[in-house]
């Protein structure tokens, strides 16, 4: 079999995406340069049409994803999803391991199981939940989960066997790695998606994309109406099944000499696989007026049963049901971009109360789960955010960890801060530099270092230094605020102090602080982030001293 | 969580059992100049040098000439391990952590002194592949031919029993500070909200897995008592840009003040006991250099010591 060079291209293409995409969710050691992980998500389709709405950079690579379809096709679905192109080897692997390539005959497309999909996925934006929509069904999303929560704790233990005859081989750099396993609550969507994913694609290739997906869906619909289109050339074709063969989306159909472009995720198997070069991209846009070969209505309605006058009727029917999904698409895309207000912003936050106060400051409410610094608020992320955990496999600390129901259902799977494993490393933006679609927002290092998450509470009938009457000051230690620091107490030795209006809710003093059972020192998290006060300083003096050493 | 925690701990526990029968190598491995806790000298007062006024390298090449060279503490052929302050994720003039320079320029005279390798690592407390880079001690010490050991791996420390400790009996010890040859403490002089200040003794709980056992336990008495165990070859404390509030993390160059110092002495006590003169301290006011004298690990007065007072100026 030649290979064509379309087919060529692809595989390039959508190998070094591939490679770039795991590595970035793979990369337990803070390998891969931030800009990069950041772009090759950002051109992703729905991150990107998240973008528009955030303003976040690459937010017009959406756009070109539909006109890039428009022209040629569903080349996105074979080069640019890394859950496509995962699917791809998934088949490939699944066909090596059964010694043979399954023929996989024309099946008709699952037409209201796809619109259902869309329909939904249209429904839950519209309804004000694209946070959780988004994070349940954008393939690329799907695709980081699986990559970051399942088979990055597992290529951390491997890292770590190696580490040993690594380092005896005289190899310095390797070094050992404690894997990060998230909670099981936000394991168990992309156990559950990886298990559904795999066992499609083995069993019938790129069923998910076109069943499924709404992103697959909605550049079918697009496909189906391409200037340039992939058909059979009937006087060419010898019907000998190589191409449905070659066909990963069951979307050639022989009898009719038609293939559906809805479905065909341009992968060009088929061209390649075809010894007559019986198909090939014709334009398709002059004879739109006569019934073109390759037409098969996403409403998968006319058949030979119907007559001449029905198949006008069914024709007509199609084009206004693909009119119907078109509006439908585009009021998800309009939703997805409506400004939303959310709760109502306080402008200035007042910070008082008693020392030792509860809760969160006055004018604030309080979240259980903390969102990273960038996200401006709970409810604004929540909305945003589509779960790809890309910045939670980019963390160097490790505080961000995937929630459970810490944000409550919305927020499954998003990333969150828990100070128990770690702080937010008070220099660091990596979460903000990574996210693709604006989610976080990458603030000025200045103004990161002043956003404030949340609030420290400091309970002194459990601090060490209260207790056994002895120093400790983990917590004044680890803040880089200093809004604790400490006081003269006791007999020599200094007590821990708040000063509110400086604390960013970092979590570095929750982290140090020895009290057990529980910390004596907690952050409650904010609903909305606003800006903490930066303590000012003169330059330091010297302490006084006489002669050239002072001893 | 906890289980895997529970899981290190007992391996690391069993491993400790295991490793007992190597104990006797920390004291037997030590070089002669440092097996006697004071370097000798007339009427065998503890040695302090004190540096002046040049650049840290200069500084740290003037400390070592007066000491007998870096010939007196490195043979050829053994292992070295340099202990700095890289606590934090902090760029050099922040006075944070020990100066690379200062780190860079040992690690070359222990290789150029024969040392079969120098292994330089601490136990951050911020992230440790940014502190390691943004402290400039990683570039410094691959540069002058040195290895950065990750501080963070649970599989390096031994659990080890501390007899002659109050507060602490027990404690897991990073494997370089119970193998290595010769031991280098080079600390950097700051403020600490909790300790008061910290320089050498403060600096080895960076050697040690479980910090938080220290601030639970009794965080004066735990740094006093773990210099028992084994105390460092020489101890070289940077206070060239001394750390003088918000230590020990510090906020910006603003909490240094310029001293341009260096000092240098086996005995940990005593070079604390003069850093705290530097920020302007009593030394019996640093409860871990008065229990450390108590402990008889070092001599707290200055004055019953020999200084040796140099300038480069």
């Amino acid at each position: 079999m030649r290979r064509h060079w379309l087919r060529t291209v692809r595989w390039v293409l959508a190998g070094a995406l591939l490679a770039g995409l795991t590595g970035a969710f793979l990369d337990f050691r803070g390998l891969e340069p931030a800009p990069l992980a950041h772009w090759l998500a950002a051109v992703q389709f729905l991150p990107s049409l998240v973008a528009l709405a955030t303003g976040a950079s690459l937010a017009l690579a959406g756009l070109v994803i539909l006109a890039a379809t428009l022209a040629g096709g569903r080349a996105y679905c074979s080069v640019v999803c890394p859950l496509g192109i995962f699917q791809d080897a998934v088949s490939r692997v699944s066909n090596w391991v059964r010694r043979r390539h399954p023929r996989l005959p024309h099946r008709p497309a699952a037409t209201w199981v796809r619109q259902a999909f869309l329909w939904a996925t249209v429904a839950g934006i519209a309804a004000g939940w694209a946070g959780l929509t988004l994070s349940l069904l954008d393939p690329y999303s799907v695709f980081g989960r699986i990559v970051s929560g399942l088979f990055r704790p597992v290529v951390t233990l491997i890292n770590n066997a190696l580490v040993g005859p690594a380092n005896a081989a005289g190899l310095d750099a390797f070094y050992r790695v404690e894997p990060q396993w998230a909670a099981a609550g936000a394991l168990a969507v992309p156990a559950v998606m990886l298990l559904l994913i795999t066992g499609l694609a083995a069993w019938r290739g790129r069923l998910y994309c076109n069943t499924v997906c709404p992103v697959g869906t909605l550049l079918g619909l697009v496909a189906r109406h391409a200037a340039l289109r992939l058909e059979i050339d009937e006087s060419a074709c010898t019907k000998c099944g190589d191409c449905l063969r070659a066909c990963k989306a069951q979307c050639i159909d022989l009898r009719s000499s038609a293939i559906d472009f809805s479905r065909c995720v341009a992968c060009y198997n088929c061209v390649s696989a075809c010894d007559q070069h019986g198909i090939t991209y014709r334009f398709a846009w002059r004879r739109s007026a006569g019934k073109p070969k390759s037409e098969t209505r996403l409403v998968h309605r006319s058949s030979a049963s119907e007559g001449g006058n029905s198949k006008l009727d069914s024709r007509r029917r199609a084009f206004l049901a693909d009119s119907g999904t078109a509006v439908l698409a585009v009021a998800g895309v309009a939703a997805l971009l409506a400004p939303r207000t959310g709760r109502a912003a306080a402008v200035a936050t007042p910070v008082g109360g008693a020392p030792g106060a509860a809760g969160p400051l006055p004018g604030h409410e309080a979240s259980r789960g903390i969102c990273p610094p960038g996200a401006a608020g709970v409810d604004r992320f929540l909305d945003r955010c589509t779960a790809c955990q890309l910045c939670i496999s980019a963390c160097p600390t490790h505080v961000l960890q995937p929630a459970f129901l810490e944000y409550g259902f919305a927020g499954v799977m998003k990333p969150r801060l828990e100070y128990a494993v770690a702080f937010c490393n008070f220099d660091c933006r990596r979460c903000a530099e990574v996210c693709p679609d604006g989610a976080l927002t990458l603030l000025a290092l200045a103004d990161k270092q002043v956003t404030r998450l949340g609030i420290a509470r400091l309970d002194l009938e459990k601090c060490v230094v209260k207790s056994i009457n002895k120093d400790c000051a983990a917590c004044s230690e680890h803040c880089p605020t200093k809004a604790v620091d400490t006081i003269p107490y006791g007999d020599n030795l200094r007590l821990p102090q708040m000063h509110d209006e400086l604390c960013i809710g970092c979590g570095a003093c929750q982290f140090a602080c020895p009290a057990r059972p529980t910390p004596a020192i907690t952050v409650t998290g904010h609903r909305r982030h606003d800006r903490a006060q930066k303590k000012i300083e003169k330059k330091a003096e010297a302490p006084q001293s006489s002669g050239d050493f002072p001893f | 969580m906890k289980s895997r925690r529970d899981f290190l701990k007992t391996g690391v526990a069993a491993g400790a059992v295991l490793s007992l029968a190597r104990m006797g190598r920390i004291f037997a491995a030590e070089p002669a100049a440092a097996a006697a806790p004071v370097a000798p000298t007339p009427g065998n007062r503890p040695v302090l040098v004190a540096v002046r006024d040049g650049s840290r390298a200069a500084m740290l090449d003037k400390a070592l000439a007066s000491l007998g060279g870096i010939g007196a503490f490195v043979q050829p052929g053994q292992t070295v391990l340099i202990k700095p302050n890289i606590g934090w994720d902090a760029p050099p003039d922040r006075g944070a952590n020990t100066h690379p320079e200062l780190v860079g320029h040992l690690t070359q005279l222990c290789l150029a002194a024969g040392a079969k390798s120098v292994s330089v690592f601490d136990n951050t407390c911020d992230q440790w592949q940014r502190t390691y880079a943004n402290s400039g001690i990683e570039a410094a010490v691959k540069e002058a031919g040195g290895h950065m050991v990750n501080g963070k791996d649970a599989t390096m420390y031994r659990e080890v029993a501390i007899p002659r400790g109050v507060a602490l009996k027990t404690a897991k010890v990073h494997q370089l500070v119970l193998d290595s040859d010769v031991f280098f403490n080079v600390p950097v002089l700051k403020h600490h909200s909790g300790a008061l200040m910290t320089a050498a003794m403060k600096n080895l709980m960076g050697v040690v897995w479980e910090r938080d056992v220290y601030h639970r336990t009794d965080l004066q008495q735990t740094i006093a008592d773990f210099l028992t165990l084994r105390k460092p070859t020489l101890n070289i404390l940077d206070a060239y840009h001394p750390m003088v509030r918000n230590g020990p993390r510090g906020r910006s160059v603003d909490d240094c003040v310029e001293k341009r110092m260096l000092l240098a002495s086996t005995d940990p006590v005593l070079i604390d006991a003069a850093a705290a003169r530097i920020l302007g301290h009593e030394p019996a006011v640093v409860t871990h250099i008065k229990l450390a004298a108590e402990l008889q690990i070092g001599e707290m007065d200055v004055a019953r010591a020999e200084v040796r007072r140099l300038s480069l100026a």
